[in-house]
């Protein structure tokens, strides 16, 4: 229609011009918004007993970079061995994030120690994958009617912190070839680099942690598409196999199926491969199922972030194409983080089973059901 | 020098570019869709997005 009519000018010209402006800065000022979240937004309560520490303390390479992130520790009264929890190595799984939150807010360490990180990487929360289409903040309501929000970000590092990526990105410790977008990949940048890109540093920060704090334990939480078959799953280095199997013996007792994996020797990168590979700590990434991050899903609101309800997904589950159950048509969140607190617990209660003194106690998590039925909100501090 | 900045001369460029051929276009179409390819031009030269 615009051509028949042929009105272009140099005033049209300059109003294209103006109009471009004016979209870049609404658009501008919503992705600034991310990058400084409002009040409350990401807040966290420790529970009593946790001293807060940044990951740069271990790190000075990271100090003072948006890389840099709160690392919180308690002990118990009781030695024991050391737990560490990342949230939010991926920051588009917000189930992972959630628990670390959960557990941060609640946990009370009888023996031994317990590191929280909750935001592992501070750099992909501020943005969204672009055409993905996601809310930029979700939120629950806590028992006494306040709003508790947090960001839904992205799962690799916000390019304005680091581009431009490679076309194939070449993994510094092993010379494995990957997609360029994997340099800004926390989950493939370890075991990092000290003078490497701002995401392999970040990666060298919590390899300088695990081995400063002599680190037992390390437990990644993470998210997967409901049709990726790494899913309700726990990921375990050889070194971790045989407690992971006992946990997920005690899961499958609980009634809360899930699948074992052992970590690729030859997928490097990874956190579990890594850490396990240069350290004697044991390593292992949690999967839950988050349709809000699939390829099939339809409308991306927060809606579907939070109950995982999807008419696509129930269509796939009727097709059998999913590699979780998807019972009642959904995927609720609560249910999700239930899954990754619940398996911490059990392998903080086990680890005394394969490190003989080194036991970790922790109280105060609530119970699968338990958070299950009364929501996150329920678990969160006012 | 940081591979960074000379990617975001790259980015001014082709933003003088797409100007250049927005002021040149025939056709109001056209010159809606190269206001269109500036919107992530401008929001990438502020490192915004």
């Amino acid at each position: 229609m615009f051509e028949k009519k042929n009105r272009a000018s140099v005033y049209t010209a300059t109003a294209m011009l103006v109009f471009a402006v004016v979209v870049a800065v609404i658009s501008g000022k919503s992705y600034l918004a991310m990058r400084t979240p409002g009040p409350g937004v990401d807040r966290v309560v420790p529970h009593e007993g946790f001293i807060k520490k940044q990951l740069s303390d271990y790190f000075d390479g990271i100090k003072g970079t948006p890389a840099d992130t709160a690392v919180y520790l308690q002990e118990g009264s009781e030695p024991g061995g050391t737990v560490l929890i990342l949230g939010g190595t991926h920051a588009n799984e917000p189930a992972g994030v959630i628990a670390a939150v959960v557990m941060l807010e609640r946990a009370v360490v009888r023996r031994g120690r317990l590191i929280i990180i909750p935001f592992a990487n501070m750099m992909a929360r501020s943005h969204t994958f672009p055409q993905d289409a996601h809310p930029q903040t979700f939120s629950f309501e806590t028992t006494g009617g306040n709003k508790r929000t947090f960001r839904y970000g992205s799962r690799t590092t916000n390019p304005v912190y680091e581009w431009p990526n490679p076309d194939i990105y070449i993994h510094p410790a092993s010379g494995q070839t990957m997609a360029g977008m994997e340099r800004s990949n926390l989950n493939r940048a370890h075991p990092g680099v000290a003078d490497g890109g701002i995401t392999e540093r970040l990666a060298f920060g919590f390899m300088q942690l695990i081995k400063a704090e002599k680190v037992d334990l390390a437990v990644d939480l993470h998210e997967a598409s409901p049709e990726y078959p790494v899913v309700e799953a726990m990921v375990a280095h050889e070194n971790a196999m045989e407690l992971a199997a006992m946990v997920a013996m005690e899961l499958e007792f609980e009634g809360i199926p899930i699948r074992l994996e052992p970590s690729p020797a030859n997928l490097h990168g990874l956190n579990h491969r890594e850490w396990g590979d240069n350290t004697d700590v044991l390593a292992l990434l949690l999967e839950t199922s988050n349709p809000s991050a699939g390829r099939f899903r339809g409308k991306t609101d927060e809606a579907l972030i939070l109950t995982g309800a999807d008419k696509a997904y129930q269509k796939a589950a009727g097709l059998g194409r999913l590699y979780v159950t998807y019972e009642g048509g959904n995927e609720p969140i609560a249910e999700r983080v239930a899954r990754h607190v619940t398996t911490v617990k059990l392998l903080a209660d086990n680890l005394e089973y394969v490190r003989e003194g080194k036991g970790v106690v922790i109280e105060g998590l609530p119970g699968f059901q338990e958070l299950s039925d009364q929501g996150v909100g329920a678990f969160l501090s006012e | 020098m940081d591979l960074k900045w000379i990617y975001w001369g790259i980015n001014v460029m082709a933003i003088v570019l797409v100007i250049r051929c927005l002021y040149r276009e025939k056709s109001l179409r056209e010159q809606f869709v190269a206001a269109m390819v500036l919107v992530p031009l401008i929001l990438r030269a502020f490192f915004i997005k």
